[in-house]
């Protein structure tokens, strides 16, 4: 009896191993699979905060978006920003930001983003989450009343993507699916 | 007549290289319009050229990507490549300061090309982050450079804190005339007598460590924690961040960030010394105690 119990034990021990390493080593087609979803997240950010900074945006619309936005990320993630002349990091929690942001005092903004993007490796956290960084650029003008440019700058934003293995029952199978957060963001300026 | 033909061995492989750069770029420039998110109408060949993250440093370094950032696939002859891999390797140095753009640095690629073991691993050990930063140390401003390394947990990694630097927690132990030294001690027999001496290594506490074994270390991580904990030292900014790597056989670099304009930018190498593995012990000592 008890050698039964030691097989299935072994056999249970062997199981949850192989699990752990079929997780560890994501094959590069998954991998490419979760950067594109990873992407989707930052694109519909830059989606976001281009509608948010726009001033022909509606109040109420602009409210709405940020809720959406704010939606993106994991509680309690955080948006560092510096620029060349003021390099000491500036945080904001990110709701703050967008709403900075929507009051930005230019009569007109123009929010461009550049078309690169870079993904980083996923690595994993102590719990097992998969965590990457993606960088943009975004090119940011700001007019007064007078249609006159009184502010430009390109910044680059590192975002944090954390990834996670979830389950859910739909029509009593579990169903195994890739769950994207972004975390904290860092927002640099670049030289001009 | 050998001197001379080598040098028209290296003038021809350094126009390889400058042609091979060049044509990288234009190559960037053209195709740069058509990827991403993005709507932008400029030229974005120096963000192309940018290393944009240290993530991106390392995949350049060992040629796991392509030149707009894609991973190559493990099966693909391209990754890995040798060959490919001597046209980028110089894309990842300071090309402005001459002790990182000379023939120290010929000398370092030719090393990595020729060996199929030099590729940096994330999860490798041996490669730290130097983190500048600004404490208020009872209310004034301090620098104390965080000495942090990759640590593998469960079921992956993180940072850890592994050494400080803080001139003032440096100055606490000196090292002393050896002289001097020699006049603090406890002799051999103090034990019959109860320690009765024990009360002359506190006569003077700006030497008790004198007192100490040979081989005692003064621990500044623990100094700093203590410090931290009693409310003494509080954090206040990251000032600037750079890494140390010390993976490569006989190698030793550091990389910084260069926030510039024009296509050498990013994370560079700023800093290549060709240092022995034995010297290396050494060194590691201070990132790693």
């Amino acid at each position: 009896m008890r050698k039964i119990q030691f097989i299935i034990a072994v056999l249970i021990g062997m199981f949850s191993v192989n699990m752990v390493q079929a997780q560890d080593d994501l094959s590069p087609e998954r991998k490419q699979a979760i950067d594109s979803l990873a992407l989707e997240k930052v694109r519909d950010l830059s989606k976001y905060i281009s509608i948010i900074g726009s001033k022909t945006t509606p109040w109420s619309e602009a409210n709405r978006v940020i809720d959406r936005a704010d939606e993106l990320f994991m509680a309690g993630a955080e948006i560092g920003v510096s620029s060349i002349s003021r390099p000491e990091v500036a945080y904001y929690k990110v709701r703050q930001y967008f709403e900075r942001l929507m009051r930005l005092n230019y009569d007109r903004v123009e929010i461009e983003w550049f078309k690169i993007e870079y993904v980083s490796d996923l690595q994993r956290q102590p719990d097992g989450t998969y965590v990457g960084v993606i960088t943009i650029f975004q090119k940011f003008k700001g007019y007064d009343k007078e249609g006159g440019l009184v502010y430009e700058d390109t910044t680059k934003k590192d975002i944090t993507v954390y990834v996670k293995r979830k389950e859910t029952q739909i029509g009593g199978r579990i169903i195994g699916f890739w769950d994207v957060l972004l975390g904290d963001m860092r927002v640099k300026e670049t030289s001009k | 007549m050998g001197n001379s033909s080598n040098r028209i061995a290296l003038g021809k492989l350094v126009f390889l290289r400058i042609a091979s750069f060049l044509l990288l770029f234009s190559v960037l420039g053209l195709e740069a319009q058509n990827r991403g998110l993005g709507n932008a109408q400029v030229d974005e060949t120096a963000l192309y050229a940018m290393t944009k993250q240290m993530s991106q440093f390392f995949s350049r370094f060992n040629n796991e990507e392509d030149q707009f950032g894609e991973k190559l696939h493990p099966s693909s002859q391209e990754w890995r490549n040798q060959q490919q891999r001597r046209t980028v390797l110089p894309l990842l140095f300071d090309n402005d300061n001459p002790r990182t753009s000379g023939s120290l640095r010929d000398y370092f690629i030719d090393d990595l090309t020729n060996s199929d073991s030099s590729f940096l691993q994330f999860k490798g050990g041996r490669w730290y982050a130097e983190v500048s930063s600004t404490f208020l140390h009872q209310g004034e401003e301090v620098q104390i450079v965080l000495i942090l390394m990759i640590e593998k947990e469960n079921l992956g990694s993180k940072w850890v804190l592994t050494n400080v630097y803080y001139p003032a927690f440096s100055r606490l132990f000196p090292a002393g005339e050896i002289a001097e030294r020699e006049k603090h001690f406890l002799h051999p027999m103090s034990h019959e007598l109860d320690f009765m001496n024990i009360y002359k290594a506190f006569q003077r506490p700006e030497v008790i460590e004198y007192y100490a074994s040979g081989n005692y270390q003064p621990d500044y991580l623990s100094l700093f924690f203590y410090e931290v904990k009693k409310g003494n030292l509080k954090f206040k900014s990251v000032d600037k961040l750079k890494f140390h790597i010390f993976q490569i056989k006989n190698w030793y670099f550091e990389v910084s960030w260069f926030n510039r304009s024009g296509n050498n930018t990013g994370w560079l190498i700023s800093s290549l010394m060709y240092v022995t593995e034995n010297e290396k012990e050494k060194l590691l000592m201070f990132y790693q105690p």
